[in-house]
């Protein structure tokens, strides 16, 4: 059982205790593999990349506002080093190009009940399909439906308005739905 | 990513640590990158409201901003009037201005329309009052006079001042005829203006010598125009 928040535990690190990042590796390093993984699709690359992420984690913990969840702050940090990795790779440029989803409002609701059967779907096809969804896409997609993150949380780690979260999750099933075929309940 | 891995990442990231080979950056480092993003966000801010009042200015002090008054004509005018080299600098600031901002929770929660249309309208709003007060017009008497440094000599006069449109007159009266009043411009030169029952007079038509007065109108001959509206600028508060 933890006893101590992330929170508390990011303001000892603050603190100058350098040995309790290694309780907020132990706590973050599986979610961010997983992560990875879900969204860069290669095992070796994925490693080196969480690697980053703790490290970056650790020289900019100071800049953490302990009045914040710890959560949205290191998966933050974590987006950035992925979309990094993904510059890399130069096929996928076209995840950082302007996004106009972000520009306009949008009159979606800023969070959405799936009906179970849609969620179950929805979790089968992403084990399935997934690598076939664009990553500005699939992003959102791993966030809500395998980290479990809400609409907000989302907001935070992309920097994108929470209604635009809305937007892109639609798209993104619809997406799944066309790589997945028509015997799913996805919208 | 395996156990095997996973134990490793972890083991690697603390091992340099300990081993001094990542270094935490110190607070003050975050607090100094804050302060300065800041205080450029707030130096662009300045910027773009000194350079709104500036086109605001030039736009009062020509009169374009008063011809609507006159109609759809007027409106045209004022388009024409437009200093878009000034217009093109806003634009490049609010977009300094939003990347300067956008880290910021108040601003990326909000799609970028609605972010920038309340700067644009806060940047409208205080170029508006600072353009009420004589300021632009003190600074603007001053470089004429070479008073002031070449570059902000330079922010007062052409190509930032756009001429006005083709059809639009300023300047003030220094006397009055019958049918009209003459009109003397910035550089001494003067014209008649013919009033015609079909002028447009918003303010009707009780018009005094040294009144400074925006004419939209057609030439009707060498030196004389006839008016399709006219009104008075408003003065300053340190002229009145």
């Amino acid at each position: 059982m933890q006893s101590e928040t992330d929170e508390q535990v990011a303001i000892r690190v603050q603190q100058g205790e350098a040995e309790a990042f290694g309780e907020l590796i132990e706590r973050y390093q599986a979610k961010l593999s997983r992560y990875a993984r879900k969204f860069l699709f290669e095992t070796e690359d994925a490693a080196d990349v969480i690697q980053d992420v703790f490290i970056k984690a650790y020289e900019n913990i100071q800049s953490f506002d302990a009045s914040r969840r710890f959560s949205p702050w290191i998966y933050r940090i974590a987006h950035n080093e992925f979309v990094n990795a993904l510059k890399k790779r130069k096929a996928s440029r076209t995840v950082f190009t302007f996004d106009i989803d972000t520009l306009v409002p949008h009159l979606t609701a800023t969070d959405t009940a799936d009906s179970a059967a849609m969620e179950r779907d929805v979790r089968a096809a992403l084990e399935a399909h997934l690598q076939n969804v664009s990553p500005k896409y699939r992003e959102p997609l791993i966030l809500y439906y395998l980290e479990d993150m809400d609409y907000k949380e989302i907001s935070d780690i992309l920097h994108i308005p929470v209604s635009t979260v809305g937007v892109r999750l639609a798209r993104a099933r619809r997406m799944l739905k066309d790589v997945a075929g028509t015997d799913t309940n996805l919208i | 990513m395996n156990d095997e891995q996973k134990k490793s990442v972890g083991e690697d990231v603390m091992k340099a640590i300990r081993a001094g080979q990542v270094h935490m950056r110190p607070r003050w480092h975050f607090l100094l990158l804050s302060a300065l993003s800041i205080t450029g966000a707030f130096i662009v801010f300045l910027t773009l409201l000194y350079v709104t009042s500036l086109g605001l200015f030039f736009l009062r002090d020509s009169g374009a901003w008063y011809a609507p008054s006159f109609g759809v004509r007027g409106w045209f005018s004022l388009l024409h009037s437009l200093p878009w080299l000034l217009i093109l600098f806003v634009a490049i600031f609010i977009v300094i201005l939003e990347l300067l901002v956008r880290r910021y929770t108040l601003v990326y929660k909000k799609p970028l329309v609605i972010s920038v249309i309340a700067i644009l309208a806060i940047v409208f709003l205080g170029g508006l009052a600072i353009a009420q007060t004589p300021f632009h017009r003190t600074l603007m008497l001053t470089a004429r006079a070479g008073g002031l440094p070449l570059g902000l000599t330079q922010m007062y006069g052409h190509p930032l001042r756009m001429p006005p449109a083709s059809d639009m007159y300023h300047g003030e009266i220094i006397s009055l005829m019958p049918n009209g009043f003459l009109l003397s411009d910035e550089d001494n030169g003067t014209t008649t203006v013919l009033l015609t029952p079909d002028t447009r007079l918003p303010y009707g038509e009780d018009f005094t010598v040294g009144e400074r007065v925006v004419v939209v109108g057609d030439a009707a001959a060498t030196g004389t125009i006839r008016a399709f509206g006219v009104r008075e600028i408003d003065e300053y508060p340190s002229q009145e």
